[in-house]
C-alpha cells in the first residue's frame, strides 16, 4: 500500500485542475498577463513534485 | 479527443466564453471539481454512514454541517439538498395540494411548477404578467380573488418564480407574499436563477418555502438543489415514514418520505458543498455582476434595430433580447441564414446563443471575467458591422 503514492495522485490531479479553471477564466484566447503566467509556473512546478514521487513510488 | 469509448471531452468552457442561460450559474468552482475528482464513486459519501442512516445526519463528511449552514445561509430554518429544484417544487406540492385543489403559479413560472401540481392532482392557475413582463401584487390579489370564487376554496400553494426564466426579470416577491399571506396562502419561491448568485434573504421576503437549484445558481453538478422551509412547514415536507410491511413488519426509522430517504449521496452534494464557500462570497459581488450584464446588453442596444425584452435597465444577468430588426435582418441575405450569427460568434470564442437564433434569444453574463465581458461586447459589435449593420 503506498500512501504516498495515493496522495500524490490526487494532489497532481487538483493541481491540474487548477490550470484547467486558469484556462476557463482565460478563455478564449488564454492570454495568460503576469501573475497568471507566475501562477501557472508554480502550480506546474508541483505538479512536478507528484510525478517525482509517483516515479519514485511505482516505477522505482 | 475522447474521455471514454465514443464520449467525447466536453471543453466548451475552457475553450470558449459560454453565455448559454442555463449553463452560466452551475458551472463548477475549483474546488468543486476537485471534490467531484475524489468522490465520484456511487454511493461515495455514505462511507461513515452511521445510525440513524440518513444522509443529513453524516458527519463526515461534514453534510449535516453544510444543510444547518444552508439553512441559515438563507435565513430558513430547515434546508434539504434534492436532485435539482423541481424535486422541491415536487416535495411541497405532493405535501399541501389535494386532489382537486387550486394552485396558483404565474404566467412566466418553470414549467416544471406545473408538472409538480399536476402530479399533486391539483389545478393550475396563472397569475398574468403586465405589460413589461413582471408579475405584480395587485395582479396576485385579483387573481387570488378569481380562483377562490371559481373553486369556492383557497388555494393551498402558491408558486412564485423570485427572477423568472423568460426574461430574467426580478419580480416583487415581498409585496406578492405579502398579499397571498393576507389570504393564508403559504407560498414557495422559486430561487433556481437567485439562490447562489444573488443575495437572497428567505425570511425577509416572507418565503414559507424557499427552492435553489445547484446546478443552475449553486455551482454544483447536476442534479442538484436545495429546498428550505419555515418551521411551521417543516413537519409536513419532511415528514418521516410510517410505513409497516405486512409480513415482514419492516420498518423504515427517519427515513423522509418526500425525500424518498436519501437523496444526493455522492459528487453532486460534495460539489454543492465545495463550491458553497465560494458561492456565499459570491453573492457579495452581484452588483459587479450586474453591471457586466448591462455593459453586454448597452453593446448589443448599439446595434441599430435590437431591442431589450426584459426590464432595462438590467437587475440581473439572464437577458431576453428581440433582433428580428439587427441580426435576422442579415440572416434574410446570409448565405447561412439564422446560424450566421452563432457561427461568428464562435470564431470570436463565443458560444452559448442556440444555433439559427437570430430573432429572439437569450443569454446569461453569469460569472465571466472584466476581460471576458469587453471581449463579448465586442464580438457583437464586429459582428453587427460586419455585416453592414449601423452601430451607434
Amino acid at each position: 500500500m503506498s500512501k504516498r503514492a495515493v496522495d500524490a495522485v490526487f494532489q497532481a490531479l487538483f493541481l491540474l485542475s487548477d490550470i484547467r479553471f486558469l484556462l476557463r477564466e482565460t478563455a478564449p484566447d488564454h492570454e495568460l498577463d503576469e501573475g497568471e503566467r507566475e501562477r501557472a509556473a508554480t502550480i506546474l512546478e508541483k505538479v512536478r513534485r507528484q510525478v517525482t514521487i509517483l516515479e519514485e513510488e511505482l516505477v522505482g | 479527443m475522447k474521455c471514454a469509448s465514443d464520449i467525447e471531452v466536453r471543453d466548451v468552457e475552457e475553450m470558449y466564453i459560454n453565455i448559454d442561460p442555463i449553463q452560466a450559474g452551475g458551472r463548477l468552482t475549483a474546488d468543486a471539481m476537485k471534490a467531484v475528482i475524489a468522490y465520484a464513486d456511487g454511493y461515495s459519501v455514505c462511507d461513515n454512514c452511521r445510525k440513524p442512516f440518513r444522509l443529513d445526519y453524516i458527519q463526515k463528511p461534514p453534510i449535516a454541517q453544510f444543510h444547518a449552514d444552508l439553512a441559515r445561509w438563507l435565513n430558513m430554518d430547515t434546508a434539504r439538498v434534492v436532485p435539482g429544484a423541481r424535486r422541491g417544487f415536487q416535495a411541497v406540492a405532493s405535501s399541501l395540494v389535494e386532489r382537486g385543489d387550486p394552485v396558483i403559479l404565474t404566467s412566466l413560472a418553470h414549467y416544471t411548477e406545473y408538472l409538480a401540481i399536476e402530479e399533486a392532482g391539483g389545478v393550475p392557475r396563472e397569475i398574468p404578467k403586465d405589460g413589461s413582463n413582471r408579475i405584480t401584487a395587485d395582479a396576485a390579489a385579483e387573481r387570488i380573488e378569481a380562483v377562490i370564487r371559481e373553486f369556492s376554496r383557497t388555494p393551498p400553494l402558491l408558486f412564485l418564480d423570485h427572477v423568472d426564466y423568460q426574461y430574467g426579470n426580478v419580480h416583487d416577491v415581498a409585496g406578492i407574499i405579502k398579499v397571498a399571506h393576507q389570504y393564508d396562502i403559504p407560498v414557495l419561491v422559486n430561487g433556481a436563477y437567485t439562490v447562489g448568485i444573488m443575495p437572497v434573504d428567505g425570511k425577509a421576503l416572507g418565503a414559507d418555502f424557499l427552492v435553489g437549484s445547484g446546478h443552475k445558481s449553486m455551482a454544483a453538478p447536476a442534479p442538484s438543489g436545495v429546498l428550505a422551509t419555515v418551521e411551521e412547514y417543516a413537519g409536513k415536507v419532511f415528514r418521516t415514514t410510517e410505513a409497516r410491511g405486512d409480513l415482514t413488519g419492516r420498518t423504515f426509522g427517519i427515513k423522509e418520505v418526500e425525500m424518498m430517504g436519501c437523496t444526493l449521496m455522492g459528487v453532486t452534494v460534495v460539489g454543492m458543498m465545495a463550491s458553497f464557500p465560494h458561492v456565499q462570497e459570491r453573492v457579495k459581488g452581484w452588483e459587479t455582476e450586474v453591471a457586466h450584464s448591462q455593459a453586454v446588453v448597452d453593446a448589443l442596444l448599439s446595434i441599430e434595430g435590437t431591442k431589450v425584452l426584459s426590464e432595462y435597465p438590467r437587475r440581473h444577468t439572464l437577458t431576453r433580447v428581440d433582433t428580428r430588426e439587427s441580426f435576422d435582418r442579415v440572416a434574410q441575405q446570409h448565405k447561412k441564414k439564422g446560424y450566421f450569427l452563432s457561427n461568428d460568434l464562435k470564431k470570436r470564442g463565443v458560444i452559448g446563443v442556440i444555433p439559427g437564433s437570430t430573432r429572439v434569444w437569450k443569454f446569461n453574463t453569469f460569472g465571466l471575467t472584466e476581460n471576458q465581458i469587453r471581449h463579448l461586447s465586442e464580438a457583437f459589435v464586429e459582428i453587427a458591422r460586419d455585416n453592414g449593420l449601423n452601430c451607434l
